[in-house]
């Protein structure tokens, strides 16, 4: 049977493949990875949609895929080693971890176009005539995402045209557009090339960066140019969260979980959004909407190997410290096994990067748009104390009420309940 | 030397090359179409359309002789072999001369030479009278392919023949052996025995016709069996020897022992190889596999930009309407288009008596690759057109998607397979279920209803059989 790439996640046309952990001949596992691929926002494992024997890998190391490309086969696969009960969650699609986690983003789209995605058994392309799938090649669709409406639900001509007008209309009205409109604008022009020559004043390196470094690289330059920021510093006492900390460390260990002041901190968190909802909100300056969120996702910058990598822990309003303690060595592990999907890394409300275990004790961290503040945390001069900066956007946020937001924080630290942390 | 400039050159000019060349011009490019031979390529003057010529007519004799049993006897036939050759080749040069005429009315250059490599840019002509050098943007490589002839059976010998001699028709040997029964082998094995050649079939494999379903090659082998004085499978043919007016053949059977015979004549049909030397290919830096055959990506491009190979030199099913394809997408791409050769059915047809055609995957092939499907049977014992025809030695199947009943393959063997094949190509590039093939209202009576019927089985509903819903 074929494997071909599933869909990456919204937004993500393609990905770079960073490692074949399999050869032609190796036997595979259903779910075990065939290779790596490094999308824009994530390394991402490919999973073997049933178990066989690897008949070929059809791409290397550093190659560009996309969505739908063949990029092995598999002998002794297809559905007699997938369960029959349910071939959608067994196909190659659906059993990969990337999956879009935004819903569809226009409500007057066709019901459920957005999210379509073509299911064969046994591999097979859509049905369609040859005419259809030659114009779709030409026009650079994938027929994979056309709800087809023939007999056999065959892609018919009028299809394609739906899904056409489909897209057009979608594409001017998304409020995601407006958004990063004006990144999309950044980007058409591109930056200009270096024009230095460095080697008139000694030798010098030249290497390409990653797809990853790339990315932080437009993220940061696009909040830095749109966004006003303000950083605010301050100072917690935390004599009274180490001392909890001491009393539970040793229980939560036996659980397998390590409590720090950053899980503490998560909770601490939440009770200065609910407090200040501005803070959980994002800004759409083409329309003028400020969308404040009724949920409390808090990404946590982790520092990888491969780069700068924020995984957002959800829902962080109705979990215990206990349990995003837990969840917190749990993403730690997986973004350095490379193992965060793209779902890992979406959602966010508010962003909290914490270099005090690298020993800096003040900085001023850079918003993670669409988001509009972060907090960022330090080691101090001493045990009990611990430095905070507040980046925020201005166009949101005045000072006062970001000085508010950081005292309401450091009060709910400085009196951390402490049947919140008991287990 | 001259020296002219155009906008694409095409490298042979058999079914492929002269498709590429007339497409191309008639997409308003400049063309020059070279040929070291004869227009038509092997195609034409060396393969399908002679064998076919030669197939009908030892198909009237088999016919002629089977008729006694509808009460209509003919005396046994006489060969005028001089006025078989005529007519066959008059077929050949109509056809031939009818590609030089379509060329001229489109402005495509012949030039009858050989074409040698300069760069990837340039190359040389080698005419009879004179040299020719082109310029051109693109050139598409379409040489094709010639029979396969190990050297230790390469005795210089005229008794020892390949397809093209075989076509060639000098005489009919009274005791023929051919090696190899792929289909070309098949195919000359049952016209000389038409002919009146005493036949013995050797096949290193263990079983003839590797390629199709066993439930299809069946009714093949029985006629061969029928007709051949032997057909030996897992048989090796360990040396040829000239010996006077003979051939000597030493065949190891299965069984380790040698036997020694002596032939009047032998056909050897163990496979193609590529018209790949003398060109220049490696001057230029093109890649070719462990075989010779160039090495093509879907759109039919080479490892050089601007260079591309389409039909037999490019490897892949050695078949003239796949090297038409890649024509056209070869040209497509020359124009800039986005076009691919993946998920392009390539029917297959094997002209023996009766035929045996297949389009998309076999029944085999989806085992092999733990495809789920289902497969319907219909058998022409129980068609009443096949009954009339005295062909109900046939059978159609179809070989659908399990859960969807989406039709991934049709196999059919019987009279007329590579006519009736069509609908199955169309029913597969078009997405089609058997619930379609089912609803389509066929003619009767004729063979096409048996794809009806076969489709109509899976669900258990086929008129003229009892089956099993499925």
């Amino acid at each position: 049977m074929d494997i071909k790439l599933p869909f990456l996640g919204d937004g993500i046309d393609s990905a770079t493949v960073l490692s074949l952990l399999l050869s032609p001949g190796d036997t595979v596992e259903k779910d075990q990875s065939i290779m790596e691929l490094e999308t824009d926002k994530a390394v991402a494992p490919v999973p073997s949609p049933a178990a066989g024997k690897i008949a070929d890998i059809k791409v290397k190391a550093g190659d560009i895929v996309s969505t739908g490309m063949l990029v092995a086969t598999l002998e002794g696969g297809g559905s007699k080693s997938s369960p029959k009960v349910d071939t959608k969650e067994s196909s190659p699609v659906d059993s990969a971890p990337i999956q879009s986690a935004v819903a569809a983003p226009v409500s007057q789209a066709p019901q459920g176009a957005a999210n379509y995605q073509f299911v064969s058994p046994s591999g097979q392309a859509p049905p369609a005539s040859p005419s259809v799938r030659k114009m779709a090649l030409d026009l650079g669709l994938d027929l994979a995402r056309v709800q087809g409406t023939g007999n056999g639900t065959r892609i018919t001509l009028d299809d394609v045209r739906g899904y056409m007008s489909f897209l057009q209309t979608s594409a001017f009205s998304s409020p995601a557009q407006s958004v990063g409109q004006s990144m999309q604008v950044e980007q058409a022009k591109g930056p200009k090339p270096l024009d230095i020559d460095f080697t008139k004043w000694g030798s010098v390196t030249v290497e390409k960066v990653s797809s990853m470094r790339k990315k932080i690289s437009e993220k940061m330059t696009e909040a830095w140019q749109t966004v006003p920021h303000v950083t605010q510093q301050d100072e917690a006492n935390i004599e009274h969260a180490m001392a909890l900390r001491k009393k539970y460390k040793a229980k939560y260990e036996k659980k397998n979980a390590g409590l720090t002041i950053t899980g503490i901190s998560l909770k601490a968190i939440v009770t200065a959004l609910k407090a200040f909802p501005n803070f959980n909100s994002s800004f759409d300056a083409a329309t003028g909407n400020l969308i404040t969120k009724n949920y409390y996702n808090i990404g946590v910058a982790v520092d990888t190997e491969y780069g700068l990598i924020v995984p957002v822990i959800k829902d962080v309003d109705k979990k215990s410290v206990f349990q995003l303690s837990v969840e917190l060595g749990e993403i730690a592990q997986k973004a350095r096994d490379r193992k965060l999907g793209i779902n890992d890394l979406q959602g966010g409300t508010f962003t909290l990067s914490n270099l005090g275990g690298l020993g800096v004790s003040y900085f001023t961290p850079i918003i993670n748009t669409p988001e509009v503040a972060i907090l960022g945390m330090g080691r101090g001069k001493d045990a009990t104390s611990l430095p905070l900066c507040l980046s925020y956007d201005h166009r949101v946020i005045d000072g006062a009420d970001g000085a508010r937001f950081i005292k309401t924080f450091i009060q709910a630290l400085e009196s951390f309940p402490e049947r919140d942390i008991k287990i | 030397m001259k020296r002219i400039k155009t906008d694409v050159v095409v490298i042979g000019a058999g079914p492929g090359g002269y498709a590429a060349a007339f497409f191309a011009a008639d997409e308003g490019k400049e063309v020059i179409l070279i040929e070291k031979d004869k227009l038509g390529g092997v195609c034409l003057n060396r393969g399908c359309i002679p064998s076919k010529a030669l197939i009908h007519t030892t198909e009237l004799i088999l016919e002629a002789k089977e008729s006694s049993e509808k009460g209509v006897s003919f005396s046994n036939p006489k060969i005028d072999l001089k006025k078989l050759r005529a007519w066959k080749n008059e077929i050949i040069s109509k056809l031939s001369g009818g590609v030089a005429q379509l060329a001229k009315a489109r402005k495509v250059k012949v030039i009858e030479g050989r074409a040698i490599f300069d760069t990837a840019k340039s190359l040389r002509v080698e005419t009879d009278k004179k040299q020719v050098m082109i310029d051109f943007d693109d050139v598409i490589i379409a040489t094709g392919s010639k029979p396969n002839i190990p050297a230790v059976f390469d005795l210089g010998n005229k008794r020892i023949m390949t397809s093209t001699e075989a076509l060639e028709l000098e005489d009919i040997p009274k005791k023929l052996m051919v090696i190899g029964g792929g289909y070309i082998g098949m195919e000359l094995g049952l016209v000389y025995a038409g002919l009146g050649s005493e036949i013995v079939m050797v096949e290193a494999m263990k079983d003839i016709l590797m390629g199709a379903d066993r439930d299809l090659v069946r009714p093949v082998k029985r006629k061969a069996q029928n007709l051949f004085k032997e057909l030996r499978l897992d048989t090796k043919v360990k040396s040829l020897a000239t010996k006077g007016k003979f051939v000597e053949v030493k065949c190891i059977s299965p069984d380790g022992k040698t036997k020694t015979e002596k032939y009047d004549k032998v056909l050897v049909s163990i496979g193609r190889t590529p018209n790949v030397n003398d060109l220049g290919l490696k001057d230029i830096g093109i890649e070719q596999d462990e075989k010779g055959f160039i090495k093509i990506n879907h759109k039919c491009e080479t490892n050089i930009a601007n260079v591309y190979a389409i039909g037999d030199v490019a490897g892949g099913i050695l078949l003239a309407h796949k090297a038409s394809k890649e024509a056209r997408i070869a040209v497509e791409t020359i124009l800039g288009h986005n076009v691919s050769s993946e998920k392009c059915i390539i029917p297959a047809v094997v002209f023996t008596s009766p035929e045996v055609a297949w389009a998309g995957i076999t029944e085999t092939e989806a085992k092999e690759n733990g495809i789920s499907v289902k497969v319907a049977k219909f058998p022409w014992a129980a068609s009443g057109r096949a009954k009339t025809l005295g062909a109900d030695n046939g059978l159609t199947k179809l070989i659908v998607e399990k859960e969807t009943d989406r039709v991934l393959g049709v196999g059919i063997v019987g009279k007329g397979a590579g006519e009736l094949i069509s609908e199955g190509t169309l029913a597969i590039e078009m997405g089609a279920t058997a619930k379609d093939l089912a609803e389509i209202v066929h003619p009767h009576p004729t063979l096409s209803e048996t794809i009806m019927e076969c489709a109509e089985s899976l669900y258990g509903v086929a008129t003229h059989t009892i089956s099993k819903r499925q």
